[in-house]
């Protein structure tokens, strides 16, 4: 009896210390979990792998990219490229292919088992401005409200400061119809950040609008970012995706081919130098081909671009070339672009 | 990555709400041209059977005077009409044209919220269209209240099942001509012959049993003996054809409509 009793008590003491162990363990993996969950936290979006087709199109082909949090995260591509396709695929608009290992994780949920979770947190503004034309301003945007079930007082003074940032406090009773483009694109906008989403997403926000009013866009969209929104958008124009985005992805044809800040796309890429000439020009003739060796150049039937490093050199070569309209300048994100797609049109734009 | 607290979106209730909210508020932005003539058409309706057309028929069709037959089958006419238009071109109008959709499903409301939430409201105009009906036929004595009452509710489900069925349609169509095709071939001749202008009865026994299998038939039934009081047990066969055929054409119209919404 007394050899069991001793026994039992040995094997306690023994799953006692087996205890401790493991809930040492435990609160160690607990640290290293929180640890990485911290510095987890400046991933806003991450997408790993995914793909979508459409029949046989492949519109997004094993796109990998992050996005940190409170950063603006832009993709650029000719039409076609994939990249609403992708945007959608964010917010569960879009199924992506089941292909084993792909994920998506827009904080923390899966769009395609949290979708309500990832709308809620989001403002979605589409490519098309699908406002209610049969309500007016404010009532397109009550009813928007009903859908975050907010209350009608709550709503109201959100919908009045809505307006006032946008700039759209005078028109609160005007019918849709009376709105110009860039009005109604801004109260689009305005609608998007109803429920004070963590996450933007804008398919060209600013397409087909005056430059008043993209400035007046692009300030809104800096000063939302800078009180930690995060902003993921489509744009055709480059001087947009440098003017905003802190991160860029070049997409071309589903893939993603180019990522980085804009300065490094520009110094990674392309050359510090342009000159572009009106008309099909030869410049064997012209220069030495030691000279024309440190150049690219790109040729159309209406234009040469010239691009090199060192200025000194285009500004000689177009002293020497007669009769024709030239223009020396910086590189941009254009020339990266149309460098890293090419110049010739695709099947899909 | 992920907040400890879960986040708190919406209710299933509440975004069903807001999409019918959504559609109530669109649709009473024109209470005038939306909500007058859902009054006039039965009017002009008994004008013209009351004027011209009843002087000929002098029978009594199922116990019933012909204007008091035909007004309880329009109670029914009237919800099948606006719930299939409104779940075929407005609709597709909605999905294709206006891009409504695209708005709704950015906010946090999945493909099934909406879809259900369509079907919602076009029972809603299905109670709104027979509700018009009924004051009208009660204005001029012909329906007797309180029991007429209950018929906007038979119009609430007559609405639900035209607007699956319709749903159902719009998910195939892809140019929106295609609805023509649905709305002579089979809403109108549905008007003939489901006992809305004469009793099926009167039918050839070879076509009865297709008249029993069409959803309006049973609707048209079921509001006739309750307007004139006479409940009978197989009626409640009627009440169980409505609830599974909501259900299950119900049950495919979201499911393939979906697949339009998120692809």
């Amino acid at each position: 009896m007394v050899f069991i009793t001793g026994k039992t008590v040995f094997i306690l003491e023994l799953l006692k210390q087996v205890w401790f162990i493991v809930n040492s363990l435990q609160k160690t993996a607990g640290v290293l979990k929180f640890g990485r969950a911290k510095c987890m936290r400046q991933t806003a979006i991450q997408v790993k792998n995914i793909s979508k087709s459409f029949g046989k199109v492949r519109a997004v082909r094993e796109l990998s990219f992050e996005v940190e949090a409170e950063s603006c995260h832009g993709f650029l591509g000719p039409n076609g490229a994939g990249k609403t396709t992708m945007m959608k695929m964010l917010y569960g608009r879009c199924t992506r292919d089941k292909n084993g290992d792909g994920l998506i994780d827009v904080f923390g949920y899966d769009p395609a088992k949290d979708e309500l979770a990832i709308k809620y947190l989001s403002g979605v503004v589409p490519q098309d401005n699908n406002l209610d034309e049969e309500l007016d301003v404010i009532s397109n945007l009550m009813v928007y409200s009903r859908f975050y079930a907010l209350a009608k007082k709550a709503a109201a003074s959100r919908i009045d400061y809505l307006l006032g940032f946008m700039e759209l406090s005078d028109k609160r009773t005007a019918r849709i119809k009376e709105l110009s483009g860039g009005m109604q694109r801004r109260l689009v906008i305005a609608r998007a950040l109803m429920n004070n989403p963590r996450l933007l997403i804008l398919d060209e926000p600013t397409t087909g609008l005056d430059p008043q009013v993209r400035h007046l866009i692009w300030d809104k969209l800096r000063q939302l970012k800078r009180h930690g929104t995060t902003i993921l958008l489509t744009t055709h124009y480059m001087e947009e995706a440098f003017a905003i985005c802190d991160t860029i992805l070049i997409m071309d044809k589903g893939a993603g081919i180019l990522r980085g800040s804009p300065a490094e796309l520009l110094s990674r890429n392309v050359e510090r130098y342009v000159l572009e000439i009106a008309g099909s020009h030869r410049l064997e003739s012209i220069v030495d081909n030691s000279i024309l060796n440190r150049f690219r150049i790109d040729r159309t039937q209406e234009s040469t671009r010239v691009y090199c490093d060192d200025d000194q050199l285009l500004r000689g070569l177009a002293l020497k070339i007669e009769n024709a309209h030239y223009f020396l300048r910086q590189t941009n994100l254009e020339d990266v672009f149309l460098k890293a797609t090419g110049r010739a049109l695709n099947e899909r734009q | 990555m992920k907040d400890n607290k879960e986040i708190l979106y919406p209710s299933l209730t509440r975004r069903l709400f807001g999409v019918w909210f959504r559609h109530t508020r669109v649709y009473t932005k024109n209470l005038f041209s939306n909500g007058l003539p859902p009054f006039l058409e039965p009017l002009l309706f008994l004008a013209g059977v009351g004027l011209g057309l009843g002087k000929y028929i002098t029978q009594s069709m199922e116990g019933l005077t012909y204007i008091e037959f035909l007004g309880t089958g329009l109670l029914m006419t009237a919800a099948m009409f606006t719930a299939s238009f409104e779940c075929t071109f407005g609709t597709f109008i909605r999905m294709e044209f206006e891009k409504v959709y695209d708005g709704m499903l950015a906010a946090p409301i999945t493909a099934n919220n909406l879809i259900i939430g369509e079907i919602i409201w076009a029972g809603t105009k299905g109670l709104f269209f027979s509700f018009a009906v009924l004051v009208v036929l009660t204005c001029f004595g012909i329906i007797h209240l309180p029991q007429g009452l209950l018929a906007p509710f038979v119009g609430f489900f007559t609405g639900m099942m035209f607007s699956v069925l319709a749903l159902l349609v719009t998910s195939f169509v892809k140019t929106i001509n295609h609805f023509n095709f649905y709305f002579s071939g089979f809403i109108s001749p549905m008007f003939f012959f489901s006992g809305v202008v004469f009793p099926i009865s009167n039918l050839p026994a070879y076509v009865r049993p297709i008249a029993e299998m069409i959803p309006l038939t049973h609707s048209v039934r079921l509001t006739r003996a309750i307007c004139a009081g006479q409940y009978d047990w197989i009626l409640l066969l009627d009440v169980l054809y409505i609830i599974v055929f909501i259900f299950l054409i119900g049950y495919f119209a979201v499911e393939r409509l979906k697949k339009r919404l998120v692809y």
